[in-house]
Formats: C-alpha cells, sequence, structure tokens
C-alpha cells in the first residue's frame, strides 16, 4: 500500500511539474507572441526571436518556439532597410529555426509555409537575379505545404500571392489567385471563429489577404 | 493532494522578496558593442537581449547559483556561473567571434564562381544561358570574363597567354577528356554539354587549389544541378535543329532524360556562308543523369552523355583556286560518371567517384584516313576533416588512365601508349579569424609512361577588409603533360610546368561587383619542334624538344552593376596581357596568335516588364592576333586589324512555360579577320600566298522555342538553374 501511494505521489508530483512547466511555457510563449504583434523593426524582432530561441531550448521537443523564432527573423528580413547582404543574414537565420521546426514536426503545413515565406523573402532582397530560380522554388514549397493541409490559410494566402504575382507578369488575368484570396479569407475568418483553438497555434497572415484582395477588387 | 503539494512547493520557494539584476555590455574582441544577443538563465524561461548600444538589463526573481548565457550568431557562446542572492551582479561579455562560412573571407584571386550559394560570385548560373555572344554554349558566357581571350575561329578557352589545351574541365569534381567538339581546323566548336544541366561553376585563371591538376592556366569545374523541383517535359525547336527533355523528380532521387539533333544544312542553305561545306555539321546526343540522396546528408549522382556528328568541308589551299582539300570529321563520344558526397560523424565528410570519356575521331584528308581515340578513366576520392571551425584538411587520392591511339586507316598502321598517373593531394585552411585565411596545399603525382615523379606547392592567403573588399594573393607551380599528339611521337615528355603569382581585389555589395587582377605566369619546359606542314592539320613533326619557355603578365579589371539602372543589369571587362613564349615550330619569342593585348568586353540585359522580353547586347573587342607571314622577315612579324563583334539577344516569355529565344552575332558584320594561312611554297612571283582565316559566316542567327510541359503550368527551362 505504502508503495502504491509514493508511487501516486510521484505521478501526481510529475503530473504537476510538467503542468507547472506546460503552464510556463505557454505563459512565456504568449509574452513573446503578445510583443511580436507589436514589433516592427528589425532590432525589436530580433529580441522576440530570442526570446522564442529560450524557449525552444527549455521545450526542445515543441515545434512552435523554433517555428516562432524563425517567423519573427523572416519579418525582420522583409523589414530590413539594410542591403542585400543583411536581409541575407535575418534569412538565412530563419532558415536554421524552420529547419530545427521541421526536424521536430516533419511534414507540418504551417512549417513547410514559413520556409516558402522565407524562400519569398530571400527572392524580394534581390528579384533581379533571383526570380527566375527562387520563384519556382518558392511556389513549389506553398504547393506542398496547401497538399499537406488544404485548411492552411497562409499557405494559401501566400500562394496566391505568387500567383497574382505570375499573372501580373505575365499580362494574365488575376482571376486564379484572387479565387485563391477568398477561399483564404473565408478560411482565416473559420479559424477565428473556433473556440477550442489552441492560443499559440500560427494566427498571422490574415492582414496579407486583406491586402491583396484590395488589389483584386 | 494536489493542493497539497503546490503548498509544499510554495513553502519551498518561499523566500522571493527581491529580485535579483544582471545587466552590463556586451561587446567583441575589438571592443565593438554587440546588439541582439540572446541572454538568458539555463534552465529557466528567464533571459533578454542585448540593445543596439550592447548593453543588456535583466531581472529575475530565480534564487541560487545559475549559468548565465550569452548566445549571437557568429559569435561562440559564453557562459558565467553566477549566485542570485537578490542583489546587482554586473557582468560584462566580450564575445569571441566565430568562423562564419557566410560572411567570412574567401580565397578570390584567379577564381569567379557562378553560382546561387555563395557570395563572392561573379556570374549566376542563369547568365551562361542569357549572354547573348554565348549562343546557348557555357565558354561563350566565359569568354566575356577577365583574363580569357576570345578566339573566334576556335572556340575553346584561351586563359591569359595560355593556349586552350591548358585549361581542363571538371564536371563535379570529375575530370572530362574531349570536352570539346572535334573539328575541323579553323571551323570553331562548342562544349558538348547541355547549359542548362549544370547549376553552377568555379572558372580559375589561374592559382587554384592543390585539388586540380594537370593544367598549367586554368580549371572549369561545372557542379550539375541537385534535385529538380518538378516532374517536367522540355520541349526545343531551334533554328539549328531540336531536343526533348524529361524529368522525374521524386522525393529521395530524379531522373532526366534528354535526346537532341542538330543539322545546320537547313539553315546554311538559306544564309550565304564563307566555308565550302560538302556536308554541314551534323549530329545527335543523348544524356541521362540520375541523382539519389543516399543517408540522411549524402547525395549520389550519375551522368551518363553519348553522341555523334560530323561534317565534311572543303579547305581551301593558298595560291590555288580549285575548291582546295577535303577534310572529312567524324566523331563519337562518351562521357559518363559517378560521384557521391556524404557527411560523416566528427566532422569528417567525404566525396569522390569515377568518370571514363572515350573520343574517337576519324579524319579523311582526301585518300588519306586517320583515326584517333582517346580514353581517360579518372577515379578519386576526397576526405575532409574539419579540426575546429577555423582549420580543416582536406586529402584526395586520385588515379588517371589516359590511353591514346592513333590508326592510319588508309596505310593499316598504328601505334598506341598507355599512361597511368597516381595523384595525392592535400590542402589545409586556417582561418586565422573572419577577415584572414591562410591555404597551403600540395599535389604529388607520378606518370608511369614518363617515368617522371612531381611535387606542385600552392599557397594562397586572403584578407577581408572592414568594407568588405578582400585582397587575395596565390602562388603556385602547375603541371601539365604535354598533348597526345606529340607524346605519342616521344613517349619520354616530361611536364610542361608554368609558375603563377596573383594579387587580386574583390568588392561584391549590394548589387555591384568590382574585381581587379594583376598576375605573373612563368612557363618553362614547353615543347618545340619541326613541322612539316601546318595547314589543314599539323603533320610531320620532328625533333621535339623540351626546351621552349616564355611568360605572360598583366592585369584585369571587371565590374559588374545590377543596381544603378532599373532593371538592367551589365558588366564590363577589360583584360591586358603581354605573352611571350618560345614554343612549337618557333625558334624564339613571340607573342602567340592567341594571346590579343588588350581584350574588352561589355555585357548589357535590359528587362523590359511591359514587353516581358529580356534584351541583350554584347560586345568583344580586342587589338587583332599576331600571325607569321612568311614574305616578311622574323617570326609572328605581323598583326591583324582589331576584332570586334557586336552580339544581340531577345528572349520572350509569352506564356510562363514558353521561352523564345531570338539571337544574332556580329550584327554589324564586321570583317573579322584571324590571321592568314600561307602556302608552303612561293608562286612564281616569289611570293608566299596568303588566305584570311575567317568565320563561317559574317553573323550566326539563332531562333529557339522551348516549350517546358508540366503540371502546375508555370514552370520553364530556366527554373532549375
Amino acid at each position: 500500500m505504502k508503495k502504491y501511494s509514493l508511487a501516486i505521489i510521484a505521478m501526481m508530483l510529475i503530473s504537476f511539474l510538467t503542468h507547472a512547466s506546460n503552464e510556463a511555457y505557454v505563459k512565456a510563449m504568449q509574452k513573446e507572441l503578445q510583443a511580436m504583434g507589436s514589433a516592427l523593426s528589425p532590432e525589436d524582432l530580433q529580441k522576440i526571436a530570442n526570446g522564442f530561441a529560450r524557449i525552444a531550448t527549455m521545450a526542445p521537443e515543441e515545434w512552435l518556439p523554433e517555428y516562432y523564432a524563425g517567423l519573427a527573423l523572416a519579418n525582420a528580413g522583409f523589414r530590413s532597410q539594410g542591403g542585400i547582404e543583411e536581409k541575407d543574414t535575418f534569412f538565412e537565420k530563419a532558415k536554421k529555426h524552420a529547419e530545427k521546426a521541421a526536424s521536430i514536426s516533419p511534414d507540418n503545413s504551417e512549417i513547410v509555409a514559413l520556409q516558402g515565406f522565407i524562400t519569398m523573402g530571400e527572392l524580394a532582397a534581390d528579384p533581379n537575379s533571383r526570380g527566375q530560380h527562387l520563384s519556382a522554388q518558392a511556389m513549389q514549397t506553398f504547393n506542398k505545404a496547401v497538399n499537406l493541409n488544404r485548411k492552411n490559410p497562409r499557405a494559401v494566402v501566400m500562394l496566391a500571392q505568387m500567383e497574382l504575382g505570375m499573372a501580373q507578369f505575365f499580362g494574365q488575368g488575376p482571376e486564379k489567385a484572387c479565387g485563391l484570396v477568398k477561399t483564404a479569407l473565408d478560411m482565416f475568418e473559420k479559424e477565428e471563429g473556433l473556440e477550442s483553438n489552441d492560443p499559440l497555434a500560427p494566427k498571422w497572415g490574415k492582414d496579407m489577404a486583406l491586402q491583396l484582395k484590395q488589389t483584386c477588387q | 493532494m494536489k493542493i497539497i503539494v503546490i503548498c509544499c512547493l510554495l513553502f519551498l520557494i518561499q523566500p522571493i522578496f527581491a529580485q535579483s539584476t544582471i545587466k552590463g555590455l556586451v561587446t567583441d574582441q575589438r571592443g565593438q558593442t554587440i546588439p541582439g544577443v540572446n541572454i538568458y538563465l539555463k534552465g529557466t524561461f528567464e533571459g533578454t537581449s542585448s540593445e543596439i548600444d550592447g548593453t543588456y538589463f535583466l531581472e529575475t526573481e530565480e534564487r541560487g547559483a545559475y549559468i548565465l548565457v550569452f548566445q549571437a550568431m557568429g559569435f561562440k557562446s559564453q557562459e558565467f556561473e553566477i549566485d542570485l542572492e537578490g542583489k546587482v551582479l554586473e557582468i560584462n561579455s566580450t564575445l569571441k567571434e566565430a568562423i562564419n562560412e557566410m560572411t567570412a573571407v574567401t580565397i578570390s584571386a584567379g577564381a569567379m564562381e557562378a553560382s546561387d550559394e555563395k557570395k563572392a560570385v561573379v556570374l549566376r548560373p542563369v547568365d551562361i544561358v542569357t549572354v547573348p555572344a554565348a549562343m546557348g554554349d557555357i565558354i561563350g558566357a566565359f569568354q566575356t570574363l577577365p583574363g580569357t581571350s576570345n578566339v573566334g575561329n576556335d572556340g575553346r578557352l584561351f586563359v591569359r597567354g595560355g593556349d586552350a589545351s591548358e585549361t581542363s574541365i571538371f564536371i563535379d569534381g570529375l575530370k572530362v577528356g574531349n570536352a570539346f567538339g572535334t573539328t575541323a581546323s579553323n571551323v570553331p566548336t562548342r562544349t558538348r554539354f547541355n547549359p542548362n544541366l549544370f547549376k553552377g561553376s568555379f572558372f580559375s585563371t589561374g592559382g587554384y587549389s592543390a585539388e586540380y591538376g594537370q593544367a598549367l592556366s586554368s580549371a572549369l569545374a561545372l557542379k550539375t544541378v541537385d534535385f529538380p523541383v518538378r516532374n517536367q517535359g522540355d520541349i526545343s525547336l531551334m533554328s539549328v535543329g531540336g531536343g526533348l527533355t524529361q524529368t522525374l523528380a521524386g522525393e529521395k532521387s530524379s531522373l532526366t532524360a534528354s535526346a537532341n539533333y542538330f543539322d545546320l544544312s537547313p539553315y546554311q542553305s538559306l544564309i550565304k556562308q564563307n566555308f565550302d561545306w560538302e556536308r554541314a555539321p551534323f549530329g545527335w546526343d543523348a544524356e541521362i543523369s540520375a541523382r539519389q540522396k543516399w543517408g540522411k546528408s549524402g547525395v549520389v549522382k550519375a551522368y551518363l552523355h553519348t553522341e555523334s556528328n560530323g561534317m565534311k568541308i572543303w579547305q581551301p589551299v593558298p595560291g590555288s583556286e580549285d575548291r582546295g582539300q577535303l577534310v572529312g570529321v567524324k566523331n563519337n563520344y562518351t562521357f559518363g560518371q559517378a560521384s557521391f558526397k556524404q557527411l560523416g560523424k566528427n566532422d569528417w565528410s567525404y566525396y569522390g567517384g569515377v568518370s571514363y570519356s572515350n573520343n574517337v575521331d576519324q579524319f579523311n584528308l582526301d585518300q588519306l584516313q586517320v583515326r584517333n581515340q582517346n580514353q581517360v578513366l579518372h577515379s578519386k576520392a576526397v576526405a575532409i576533416k574539419g579540426f575546429s571551425d577555423r582549420f580543416s584538411i582536406k586529402t584526395g587520392l586520385e588515379s588517371y588512365l589516359y590511353t591514346y591511339e592513333e590508326q592510319l586507316l588508309s596505310e593499316g598502321l598504328s601505334r598506341d601508349y598507355q599512361d597511368h598517373h597516381a595523384v595525392l593531394f592535400t590542402e589545409a585552411d586556417y582561418y586565422v579569424s573572419n577577415k584572414l585565411i591562410l591555404r597551403g596545399g600540395l599535389r604529388a603525382g607520378n606518370s608511369s609512361l614518363a617515368k617522371q615523379t612531381w611535387l606542385d606547392p600552392r599557397v594562397s592567403i586572403a584578407f577581408k577588409f572592414d568594407h568588405d573588399g578582400q585582397l587575395s594573393l596565390a602562388a603556385g607551380q602547375f603541371s601539365q603533360m604535354p598533348v597526345e599528339q606529340l607524346r605519342i611521337l616521344d613517349q619520354s615528355l616530361h611536364n610542361t610546368i608554368a609558375d603563377h603569382l596573383i594579387l587580386n581585389y574583390f568588392l561584391s555589395k549590394n548589387g555591384r561587383t568590382v574585381r581587379a587582377e594583376a598576375f605573373y605566369k612563368d612557363y618553362k619546359k614547353l615543347l618545340t619542334y619541326e613541322v612539316a606542314q601546318l595547314f589543314p592539320m599539323p603533320i610531320g613533326f620532328d625533333n621535339i624538344q623540351q626546351n621552349g619557355e616564355g611568360y605572360a603578365r598583366g592585369w584585369d579589371i571587371f565590374y559588374r552593376d545590377q543596381k544603378s539602372f532599373k532593371n538592367t543589369d551589365f558588366w564590363v571587362t577589360y583584360s591586358f596581357v603581354d605573352s611571350q613564349r618560345k614554343f612549337a615550330h618557333f625558334t624564339e619569342m613571340v607573342q602567340p596568335g592567341f594571346a590579343p593585348r588588350h581584350n574588352g568586353s561589355v555585357v548589357v540585359k535590359h528587362f523590359i516588364q511591359p514587353l516581358r522580353s529580356q534584351l541583350g547586347v554584347s560586345f568583344s573587342i580586342n587589338d587583332g592576333y599576331t600571325y607569321d607571314n612568311p614574305n616578311l622577315p622574323g617570326q609572328m612579324n605581323s598583326k591583324t586589324k582589331s576584332f570586334q563583334d557586336l552580339s544581340l539577344g531577345w528572349s520572350y516569355l509569352p506564356k510562363p512555360n514558353l521561352i523564345i529565344h531570338l539571337a544574332c552575332s556580329n550584327v554589324l558584320g564586321r570583317d573579322n579577320i584571324f590571321g592568314y594561312q600561307y602556302a608552303n611554297v612561293t608562286n612564281e612571283k616569289g611570293v608566299f600566298e596568303g588566305n584570311p582565316i575567317r568565320l563561317q559566316a559574317p553573323r550566326f542567327l539563332f531562333l529557339g522555342i522551348f516549350l517546358t510541359l508540366s503540371k502546375d503550368k508555370t514552370a520553364n527551362n530556366l527554373n532549375n538553374l
């Protein structure tokens, strides 16, 4: 009997401790996510990425901290006013985090979409010499992300962005791209409506869809 | 129950009253502050980042012994053991830089890279197919780079006063024998390989790594495409032929197969030619390449290329009015290779492979039938060990088996030789810092035929300035066996030798690239001989000796700009070469016919968005080629007028998967002359009569339509580059 109660206590203690560390994890994640919502400068985004990287060392089995560290650095790359080299440094760091996330959670549509987003950033840093091969690569990656999860609005909206660029370049109609934008917006709304939603799950990208919608009108 | 435990724990961590504060400054070894450093207490969620001025401030409620970590990309992490007892701690950290492959100095002396991966590149893979004068030939694009001379009637690569045989070509690190198509004299040749096959290249005009040998002047290392992104079919229709390519791409493996056919007769029947063709050049080729991922990080690649082509041409004999001599060329060629690379444990990595090339030429000169066969079997295994992020050693073992056979079919005579080279090379790289790298290498070889053993030392050093420009210096010795046609006559011939000294400045920043280089090259043990006849094929060599010598010195400059003009990318090159050598049938130091002193080129590519078109213009110029006029005293006593070529290209993308490419060389129709060919005997007036050597036609017009079929309909021919 004594043995059992000890075991029970030990189990409870473990469950409590993991719960406590889980709570700390969620709290830490939410703090950084909140900061990311208002961060604008590459410097601030770098700090937030540092925050997520700290969480990642504490929670090595979770893919989200690595994912968000990558996302923050990708955004820093997009926002950077520096030259190609500076932007590339951000994207290079972002890639490393995305790769780590992918090794924790393989075939994850959100991570694949983030990898496409980083490729898009590298393309935007030097479109003249990278356009040719990176546009194909980005397109390919977004297609893969959509195929992994047809309900991932971020994958769909970024695919729409690439399709729109392609259509504009070739003077074709934007119908296909705009159709995708509409689908993505519906998905974003559904995502917001979900009560049971994981508070830490990726939710960004709606403003991109809204912006594209304006181009479509 | 749970509540009790919580209470217990609360009691355990009760004594928190005062917060601890840690603050300080993070700098690098030179005292400059570092922003964005991740600073945290190991094993907790507590942490912060350094500010733009390098300061940080961390407040924590933790107490006890902890480890404070400083972490930033590009630096080695630093840890401090600290005691948190509710007080203010001041900890300043000086981070040591880590060697960062992305931004660290690279050795750029002699080297020009075309790739998407590295920063120190001069060309992008896509440039190779879009330089108008290149006409889709890999070499055509390199001819617009510094250090090369445009020798239009040959078509091969001539680097800094070196002849074409002084450049060796490698695919995925393995030697390619007879990389250029066989041709009749003064009919320019092309590389055999489809430019779309390669995703990067490393072109060195001297001072290169100990990994490459048997090349006096230059090494061109081409890297094949890794993994294509999708299944696709490519159809090409050109004014000179057509081809089909099918690509199957999987997660772990891929297969590409292609077949091409060309025949210049329809084109030549439409456009007047300078040459008197009996049969215009024609040929076919077939290629298969396969790639397979191996384990977690390994890749195995295999590639097979086979082709057959021919031509028949009447070559005028100086001093005679009739059609001249009929030269027939038939060529069969096969190249196959398999290569691998793999990352091992403990910072070991390995690569290597085997390549085989077999070239069979059959020449018909009037009644004379000659058959030459050249085979090269190359195997290579390389291991790299990284001892730290600063120091690594690369060691490789190579074996080359050269077999050459000449047959005089009409007379039933034949002769051949076989030569085996065993080679060992080793090279050490040491980063003193991100700004300074030293490299030293040794290449040792032994030839079974020449019974010679040699040792070539190579050193280089590079320094990167704060403004990101870098200065490199390279020196070394380079050995190469003489060409097959002479070795078969005298099998005791030893290596010819060149010593290189190169000083290079390179800066690539925000879409602009400047590269300036000065060089000195000293040739020793060059071959000299007497020759009975030079045209249309050199035959009757006699008195072969290795007492030739020479030098090439000069400088070149390259500027590329993708930034200053919207949608425009251009580069400008000027190369000065002062070269004199005693070689071949010359008995004194002369300026070789393939080494013009002043060489320049300009390439402009402009994208016109509303037309979805890229316009390309390239202009090449040099001050003329020296040649030997037997009517004048001395050797190499004359010079042609300046060579000039203005080429235009237009690429149009009407649909995402369709490319239409139109190009025309020498738009102005300038009558370029590459030298003169003189009669072997004087005419009745006592004068050697000469014919100018020209191109086959003043202009070459190229029209190509490239259609790509794939599931997503947006892919095209260039996407894999």
